[in-house]
C-alpha cells in the first residue's frame, strides 16, 4: 500500500463542464447496466416473437395478407404489449434497481444534483427501450413484407421510419410514467403491469366519449398511426377519427405528458430519501 | 479548532423508530472514531453527514455548508459505505474509474485517479479482475478506493475493516492514519473498539441514537467520576506492593493478577495515585516495571458508558 500524498489534500480544481462530463459518465454507465445481464436477452427473445410468428405464417398453406400480419403484430402486439413491458422493466428500475442492489449510494455520493441523476437515468432507459423497440419492429416489418414488392416500395424505409418515430414517442410516454411508478410504488413492476393490462389494454378499447381513452398512450399511438400510416384493418380500433385530435395535437400531448412526468419524477427524486440496509438495521 | 462536521440538535426518525436523538456534535479536523454497538445510529449519522438522509429535526453541516441536496459539497466528501454492494460485473479498476468519472473527472484523469486510489489501498495487482471474484478484504479495499478516488477533504468510512484479515486490517489502519496525517478529515465508524483505538484517540460514543461521550479517550474517562479508574502495576514483588497500596485512602480496591505478575488497583483519584508512584518506585525492594491504565482500553470505557 502506498501512503497518500499531502498534495492530495488540496482541492482538485473543478474544471468547467464537470457536471456535463459526470452526467455523460452516468448516461454511459446506465446504458452499460441496461445492456448487461439477462434482461436484454430475455426482452430480445420476446421481441423476436413477432418476427418469428411472421416467418411461420409465410409457410402455412393459406398465408394471411401482409397487411393483416402487420396490423396484428406491428400495430398491436408490439406497441400494446412488448413496448410498454420493456419500458416498465427499464424505467421503473432506473432508480429502484440501484436501491435493491444497494448501489445507489455510489450515485448519491457523487456531486450530481438528484434531479439530474434521475433525468439522465430515465433518458438512458428511454433510449434503450426505444432502440430495442425500433430495431425489432423494423425486423418484424421486414419479415412480413419479405418477397413482396412493397418491401422496398414504401415499407422500407419510409413506413419503418415513421413507425420508429411513433414507437420512440410512445416509449417516451411510457418511460416517464413508469419512472414515476418506480419512485412512488414499492412494487412498481406489479403496479405497472396492472396499469398496462387495465388502463392501456382494457380501458383504451372502450370509447366512453373518448375520455378514458385520451388518458392512455395507446390512444395517441393509434390516432397517429391512423393519420400517418393508415393500417389496413384499423377499423377494429374503437375510436372515431373525425372526433380525434390532430396529429400535431397528439404529438404535443405525448411530448408534454412525457416532460411533465419526467419533471414530476425529478422533483420527487430531489425530495426522496433512500435508506440503504445496513447491518445496524437502522 | 474549527469543526469540520457539525450536528446541531439532529434527530432522525424512521417512522416510530428513532435513528438519532437530538444529537449535537462538533467534529474537528483529523481522524475521529465513531463507536457504538449495532443499532447505535452510526450509519444513520454517516448517511446524514453525506447527504443521503435528511434530518427530521436539526441541522447538519460539513465544511460549513448544509449537506442535504448540496451536490457541489459532495465534491469534497468521500464515503466508504457499509453495505457490501458493487456493480459486480465490473473490474475493480472499471468500478473505481467509473466512480471517478461520475465525480466529473475526464477519461484520462479518471483512469489516473483510479490507479492512484487502487495503489493506495494495495489493489493494483487485482484491479483487472471482476469484482464478483474478490475476497471480502479486496472488496473492502475497493470500496475505500472509490471513496478516495476524487481526493476528497472529508472521508466517512462505515465499518471499513469488516471482513478483512489481520494483515489487511493493519494495512488499512496505516492508510487511514496516513490520510489523517496528510490533512484529510476522516470519520471512521466501528463497533470493534480496538480497531478505532489503533487509529485515533479521538472518539465519539453513540448508543441508541444518543451521544454518550466524545473527546479524547482520557477526557472521556475523566467524565466518569463514578467509575473507578483501574491502573495496572507490573511488579516482581506484587504481593508486597499490594500490601502497601491497600492502605492508601484513595485506593478502593486491589486485585492480584498472579498470572501476569501484576497488580490491578482501582482508584477514584488517579492523579493523586500517579503522584505517589515515583516515591513508591524509589523504595527498596519494590521494582515497578510497567504502569498502564486499564481504562485507556476503550473497551472498558465503552462498556461502562453504555451500561450507565
Amino acid at each position: 500500500m502506498s501512503v497518500p500524498t499531502t498534495t492530495a489534500v488540496s482541492d482538485v480544481p473543478i474544471r468547467r463542464g464537470f457536471m456535463a462530463s459526470a452526467l455523460a459518465a452516468l448516461f454511459v454507465l446506465t446504458l452499460r447496466q441496461n445492456l448487461h445481464g439477462r434482461r436484454p436477452l430475455v426482452l430480445s427473445l420476446l421481441f423476436l416473437l413477432p418476427a418469428v410468428l411472421a416467418a411461420v405464417f409465410q409457410f402455412v398453406p393459406y398465408p394471411p395478407a401482409p397487411e393483416m400480419l402487420e396490423f396484428a403484430l406491428v400495430f398491436n402486439l408490439i406497441p400494446h404489449a412488448l413496448a410498454p413491458l420493456t419500458a416498465l422493466l427499464y424505467a421503473a428500475g432506473a432508480i429502484q434497481d440501484e436501491v435493491e442492489e444497494q448501489t445507489l449510494t455510489y450515485l448519491l455520493l457523487r456531486p450530481l444534483p438528484r434531479w439530474a441523476l434521475y433525468g439522465t437515468r430515465l433518458v438512458a432507459a428511454w433510449l434503450t427501450t426505444a432502440v430495442l423497440t425500433v430495431l425489432f419492429t423494423t425486423l418484424t416489418l421486414t419479415v412480413i413484407y419479405w418477397n413482396t414488392p412493397e418491401l422496398w416500395g414504401g415499407v422500407l424505409p419510409r413506413r419503418a421510419a415513421v413507425l420508429a418515430g411513433l414507437m420512440a414517442l410512445a416509449q417516451a410516454g411510457y418511460c416517464s410514467l413508469f419512472g414515476l411508478f418506480g419512485l412512488l410504488a414499492r412494487r412498481a413492476l406489479i403496479a405497472g403491469l396492472a396499469y398496462i393490462i387495465i388502463i392501456e389494454g382494457i380501458l383504451s378499447n372502450f370509447n366512453f366519449e373518448a375520455v378514458v381513452q385520451r388518458l392512455t398512450v395507446t390512444y395517441y399511438f393509434r390516432v397517429l398511426s391512423l393519420r400517418w400510416l393508415v393500417p389496413s384493418r384499423s377499423g377494429e380500433w374503437p375510436l372515431d377519427l373525425t372526433a380525434a385530435p390532430s396529429a400535431d395535437e397528439c404529438l404535443l400531448t405525448l411530448l408534454a405528458v412525457s416532460v411533465l412526468f419526467l419533471l414530476l419524477g425529478a422533483i420527487l427524486m430531489r425530495q426522496r430519501e433512500f435508506r440503504m440496509k445496513t447491518a445496524e438495521g437502522r | 479548532m474549527t469543526p469540520i462536521i457539525v450536528f446541531e440538535g439532529v434527530s432522525k426518525w424512521y417512522g416510530n423508530v428513532i435513528g438519532l436523538n437530538k444529537l449535537t456534535l462538533r467534529i474537528p479536523a483529523g481522524v475521529t472514531g465513531l463507536l457504538g454497538p449495532n443499532g447505535a445510529g452510526k450509519s444513520t449519522l454517516l448517511q446524514l453527514a453525506t447527504g443521503q438522509l435528511r434530518p427530521s429535526q436539526g441541522r447538519v453541516r460539513v465544511l460549513g455548508q448544509p449537506v442535504w441536496n448540496n451536490a457541489a459539497l459532495l465534491r469534497q466528501i468521500g464515503m466508504c459505505p457499509e453495505q457490501d454492494a458493487f456493480w459486480e460485473w465490473m473490474t475493480g479498476f472499471d468500478f473505481v474509474r467509473t466512480c471517478a468519472r461520475l465525480t466529473g473527472l475526464g477519461r484520462r484523469a479518471a483512469s489516473q485517479a483510479a490507479q492512484r486510489a487502487l495503489a493506495t489501498v494495495g489493489m493494483t495487482e487485482h484491479m483487472g479482475r471482476a469484482i464478483r471474484g474478490y475476497s471480502k478484504g479486496m472488496r473492502q479495499r475497493t470500496k475505500l478506493a472509490q471513496a478516495l478516488v476524487h481526493e476528497p477533504r472529508v472521508l466517512f468510512l462505515d465499518e471499513p475493516f469488516t471482513g478483512t484479515d489481520p494483515l489487511a486490517r493493519h494495512e488499512l489502519i496505516e492508510v487511514i492514519r496516513a490520510l489523517g496525517a496528510a490533512g484529510r478529515s476522516v470519520l471512521v465508524s466501528s463497533h470493534v473498539l480496538y480497531e478505532v483505538q489503533a487509529l485515533t484517540p479521538n472518539i465519539i460514543l453513540l448508543h441508541r441514537g444518543r451521544l454518550v461521550a466524545e473527546g479524547h479517550v482520557r477526557q472521556i474517562r475523566d467524565l466518569i467520576d463514578a467509575h473507578p479508574h483501574r491502573i495496572v502495576l507490573v511488579c516482581d514483588d506484587y504481593r508486597s506492593l499490594a500490601a502497601m497500596v491497600v492502605g492508601w485512602d484513595d485506593v478502593e480496591g486491589v486485585k492480584v493478577m498472579a498470572g501476569e505478575g501484576a497488580l490491578l488497583v482501582e482508584t477514584r483519584k488517579p492523579d493523586a495515585f500517579y503522584g505517589r508512584l515515583p516515591a513508591l518506585a524509589a523504595q527498596d525492594g519494590i521494582r515497578i516495571r510497567e504502569v498502564y491504565s486499564d481504562d485507556d482500553n476503550l473497551e472498558a470505557v465503552f462498556k461502562y458508558l453504555v451500561s450507565r
